[in-house]
């Protein structure tokens, strides 16, 4: 719901490296976003496209990686990735002792720029 | 050419929520970061926990996308308030809690509350400067809550089940709900309460006092 601030905060950042070091134009940024972040990829999309007009980045398309929920099991030892947004036991053997690792990203990897 | 950005997208909310942290830190206040579904009972809850303060300094921060209802409830009983409209926005940010320190005294507060937007989902994400965050769900949303919202209980400290007045009109189970949420969140402290009948309110209290208290000594 709130993937509007989160366009924002993602065109700031951007925005300002640009500057920065001096380029003109952002081409492509790669994002990678977990399932379990309460973003919808979609919408990011659609409020990025909305307020990059008139910056830097205003032919600047969103390339998502979608990070899948992923853990390790403290009973055996497993590392394991699930489909739902969370964990509730360890997919491999039940066990209900376990690590989140990933999932949660709201992260800028690099981006493209002339 | 490519370029490595390697930021965080919410690093610059949680850059100042540690600076409202450290501003709370030195004025001695314990923090609460308040979160549920529209209407769960957050400022009921305040109500009850102000009526039962006993010598314990509460202020309040109200978040709401317009109006100034819940500051006014809250003011009745004389704790220093104010009120957030966030115009739209599902939730408070740090940003928004930084510009209102100054209307608060905070050397006069032991525990601060902060009312978040009435939303199951995005509040948890935003850090706002807060010890702690506690989440209602008040049990007429339904069973099903923890596993479709994962991320509030995940998150917060304290789950506060409210409404349990409501029991025998509902159809819910409530120990699927503590079940769910204990699976999500193992160190997750549980409360069932009724801010109408005012049962389990005492041991809610007493924790936020330990809790609160156990901060100001460390
Ligand atoms: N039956 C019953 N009603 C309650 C209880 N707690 C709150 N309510 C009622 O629920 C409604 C919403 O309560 P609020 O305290 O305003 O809820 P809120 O979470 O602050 O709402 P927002 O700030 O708008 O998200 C009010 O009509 C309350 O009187 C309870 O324990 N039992
Ligand atoms: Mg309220
Ligand atoms: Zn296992």
């Amino acid at each position: 719901m709130h993937e509007v601030s989160i366009a924002a905060n993602l065109l700031e950042i951007v925005s300002e490296q640009c500057r920065k070091e001096g380029y003109r134009k952002i081409e492509s940024i790669h994002l990678k976003i977990g399932r379990a972040s309460g973003i919808m990829t979609d919408a990011l999309l659609f409020a990025f496209d909305a307020i990059k007009t008139d910056s830097l980045a205003k032919d600047a398309v969103l390339m998502i990686d979608e990070i899948a929920v992923s853990g390790r099991c403290r009973d055996c030892g497993r590392n394991f990735t699930v489909e739902e947004e969370y964990v509730l036991q360890c997919p491999v053997c039940g066990g209900a002792s376990f690590q989140v690792s990933g999932g949660r990203e709201l992260d800028i990897v690099d981006m493209e720029v002339s | 050419m490519k370029v490595k950005v390697a930021a965080k997208i919410l690093e610059a909310n949680d850059r100042i929520a540690l600076e409202n942290r450290k501003i709370f830190d030195g004025a001695g206040v314990f923090v609460v970061n308040l979160m549920s579904g529209p209407g769960a009972g957050k400022t009921s809850l305040l109500e009850k926990t102000l009526a039962k303060k006993d010598g314990l300094r509460i202020g309040v921060i109200e978040g709401d996308i317009a109006g100034s209802d819940d500051a006014e409830r809250i003011e009745k009983f004389g704790a220093p308030v104010v009120q957030i409209n966030t115009g739209g926005a599902c939730h408070l940010d740090a940003n928004m809690i930084s510009d209102v320190l100054d209307d608060l005294p905070l050397n006069e507060i032991d525990l601060l509350f902060i009312e978040n937007v009435g939303n199951l989902v995005c509040p948890a994400e935003f850090k706002v400067g807060e010890d702690m965050k506690v989440m209602l769900l008040s049990i007429a949303e339904g069973h099903d809550k923890p596993l479709k919202y994962p991320l509030m209980f995940q998150e917060s400290s304290a789950l506060v089940i409210n409404k349990i007045d409501l029991a025998p009109y509902v159809d819910v189970d409530v120990s699927k709900i503590r079940k769910d949420a204990l699976s999500l969140n193992p160190g997750l402290k549980m409360f069932e309460v009724s801010c109408r009948t005012g049962e389990g309110l005492d041991a809610w209290v007493q924790w936020l006092r330990e809790t609160a208290g156990k901060h100001r000594v460390s």
